[in-house]
């Protein structure tokens, strides 16, 4: 090859530069068959369905099909009132990009009777500033239901 | 080597689908931890470390470890997560046996999962490249990377298409013996020649399938081991060989940094004649055609050779060249999971227990890979007694 | 963004969420490259141990573990080593697009030493045999963005 010649690479700044890069992902998530029937509960019936464990004998809701503590296999559904009791909650008032709505709002955990854990979904139907740690809360389902965890609206005092 | 001996006193894995509608990717694990606990005959509360992973970008979560310890009721025991494009397993079975060899722990559960029917196509990006902001104009993929390895194996070594067919095909009759892997085609040489090209010589036929699958181990240091089970498969030895990229890439473009990598295995070992001192192999080949330069990569035959054992039918389950007797990774590929699945094929074989895709004979030692990214690798060594 | 499956349509049994994420990327040592290549020239580090150029270039050689100090402008030709095409279509990660590649990908082997890889002018691979002289055709200097499809395509050169 004859045409190389051999040029200065002195007059190459050297200036650090950024450069902005897009992903675009689209990912799929599966329910599964324990997940599928809490939703459809909601959907359908609007009951909130808590699991427990035949071992250590805890409720789980959001269900799932093997107990944390133990690992056993669960299947026994138990209707819960739907019912519960504020355990914690927060105001976001700045804004995100893809959350469920415009800030503010709240959000928080909400214990339901007869389970033993806590339930996380938006808070609604009270003034932003006289949400209380203790209140009482029950769920307020929307009209059209399509099997999704936001088919409830929002948790509002009861 | 210093620290505790150790062995593999239990495996597991799910059958291997292309999708799985019925589980989330926590409940597919939970099949696996399962199957690795019954085999073991042990309990969830023996298991006092975990080590887990999956390749990530591919699934499209990030840190699933929170939502996968739950669901295989590993919530308090000590343990992390660890990631590497294909050889994710690898490193998560490593990581678990150095827990085990270094007497912190007495029973390291190893457990690894992908779930691709939830992929969306975003994991062209990064792992394919040598650098992404250079590569990433490039559709940098395992098909066009593997094309261009196998383009360069055919100019240097003579061999033609219907060599490669006859890989395939042998891959494809050994997955027809285990109940576990995902794809059984019945396929012939005129099937796979003639089958759509992807990106020459690559055919749709050469390439692994996208798999939902997870598997898992359990290891122990040698006095629990011996207690454990009467079959334990001995961890002889693993080495890890990363960076591909730099040192093959530019110099040989058929090769992986698996032969550096099981020179180095040999030698630690004292493996000087591979074919009589190695009775299996479950070498990782994310292209049924790659198996030809692996072969020849760790020690079975002189380079650009491999073709030839397939052309005289030397290749096979009963046959003299025992390679991938489960259907490998051309007929299951859950890459973050598949190392890990090697690893249980390579131990099924060494205890006897791999059922109609059993290598007849004694199995003193098998040799187990994993591979990623541009040439990566991890090599166990697996042996039958201490 | 276009991607090309089908969409569940229960979203009890399963659901997506599309995103789009950006990056910001600092390219540090490799600046000066993307400013070469705006400049319509590639330049490589050079290993002072055994003068191997690298592109894309980087600070310390990934074999001797030494600083690259030291630039080569590697020439605006390079010999074939490689050639493959695309027969299927595939996502372009740039975009999320999934499209089919009318050009092969070529590997060459750069004058100054360097090998690196691009796009291709000659669609019939049949034509391409290693060893054949390509040469770069750039962008015109105000497309072009510091990026290494600033060489539009690599074509073969006319005897």
């Amino acid at each position: 090859m004859t045409h190389h010649d051999k040029k200065s690479v002195a007059d190459i700044p050297e200036e650090p530069i950024v450069v902005e890069v897009q992903a675009y992902s689209n990912f799929l998530v599966t329910i599964g068959n324990t997940g599928n029937k809490f939703l459809t509960e909601i959907r359908d019936n609007k009951a909130l369905m808590g699991i427990k464990c035949p071992s250590c004998k805890k409720i789980y809701i959001p269900p799932r099909t093997h107990c944390p503590t133990c690992f056993a296999r669960m299947s026994e559904w138990v209707k819960l009132s739907g019912k519960g009791t504020l355990e914690t909650f927060a105001v976001v008032r700045y804004q995100e990009p893809y959350m469920p709505k415009e800030a503010p709002y709240a959000y928080g955990v909400i214990k339901l009777d007869g389970a033993d854990t806590g339930i996380v979904h938006m808070i609604g139907g009270v003034d932003l500033n006289k949400i209380k740690v203790g209140m009482k809360m029950e769920p307020v389902f929307k009209e059209h239901r399509e099997g999704s965890i936001l088919d409830i609206e929002y948790f509002k005092p009861a | 080597m210093t620290g505790e001996r150790i062995a593999i006193v239990g495996v597991g894995q799910t059958i291997h689908k292309s999708k799985r509608t019925d589980v989330n990717t926590a409940e597919m694990c939970a099949e696996a931890v399962e199957a690795a606990l019954a085999d073991a005959q042990l309990t969830i509360k023996d298991i006092d470390c975990v080590i887990l992973g999956s390749f990530e970008p591919a699934d499209g979560y990030s840190g699933p470890d929170k939502f996968i310890i739950p669901e295989i009721g590993c919530v308090g025991k000590a343990g992390f997560e660890m990631q590497n494009v294909g050889t994710t397993g690898g490193v998560v079975c490593a990581t678990g046996f150095n827990m085990a060899a270094a007497g912190l722990f007495e029973n390291v559960l190893c457990v690894a999962w992908q779930k691709m029917d939830e992929a969306a196509g975003a994991f062209g990006r990064g792992g394919g490249g040598a650098n992404e902001y250079w590569t990433g104009q490039f559709p940098m993929s395992p098909i066009t990377n593997f094309a261009r390895r196998t383009y360069a194996y055919m100019t240097r070594s003579g061999c033609t298409e219907e060599h490669l067919a006859m890989v395939r095909v042998k891959q494809d009759q050994c997955a027809q013996r285990n109940k576990y892997a995902q794809l059984k085609l019945g396929l012939t040489v005129e099937k796979v020649m003639n089958d759509f090209l992807l990106a020459w010589p690559i055919r749709r036929l050469h390439m692994c399938p996208t798999t939902a699958g997870s598997a898992a181990i359990i290891v122990c240091p040698e006095k629990r081991a011996k207690k454990v089970t009467k079959k334990p498969v001995w961890v002889e030895d693993w080495f890890t060989c990363h960076q591909g990229g730099a040192l093959t890439m530019a110099e040989d473009p058929t090769a992986s940094t698996l032969a550096y990598a099981c020179q180095k295995i040999y030698k630690r070992c004292g493996i000087t004649n591979p074919n009589k001192q190695i009775q299996a192999w479950e070498v990782y080949e994310p292209a049924s055609t790659a198996e030809l330069r692996w072969m020849e990569e760790v020690g079975i035959c002189e380079d650009y050779t491999a073709w030839k054992l397939f052309e005289q039918g030397k290749v096979g389950i009963e046959k003299e060249v025992p390679f991938n007797p489960s259907g490998g990774v051309t007929a299951t590929n859950p890459i973050g999971c598949t190392p890990v699945v090697r690893v249980v094929e390579a131990a099924l074989q060494v205890r006897g227990d791999a059922e109609e895709h059993q290598i007849p004979g004694t199995i003193n030692r098998a040799l187990a890979t994993a591979y990623g990214g541009q040439g990566e690798n991890v090599v166990f060594l697996l042996k039958k007694s201490l | 963004m276009v991607l090309k499956k089908e969409e569940p349509q229960d979203p009890s049994v399963a659901f997506r969420y599309p995103r789009v994420i950006t990056y910001k990327h600092s390219l540090g040592y490799q600046s000066k490259f993307a400013h070469a290549l705006k400049m319509g020239r590639i330049i490589a580090t050079k290993c002072p141990v055994d003068g191997r150029c690298t592109v894309p270039p980087r600070i310390v050689c990934p074999m001797h573990h030494v600083r690259q100090t030291e630039w080569v402008d590697q020439g605006q030709r390079g010999k074939l080593t490689s050639a493959f095409k695309i027969n299927f279509p595939m996502f372009d990660s740039r975009t999320g697009e999934l499209k089919t590649w009318e050009n092969p990908i070529v590997s060459l082997e750069l004058e100054g030493g360097a090998k690196m890889d691009g796009w291709c002018a000659e669609t019939d691979t049949s034509k391409l045999k290693p060893g054949m002289l390509l040469e770069a055709v750039w962008r015109p200097p105000e497309e072009r963005k510091g990026r290494v499809d600033d060489i539009l395509y690599w074509k073969p050169v006319e005897k």
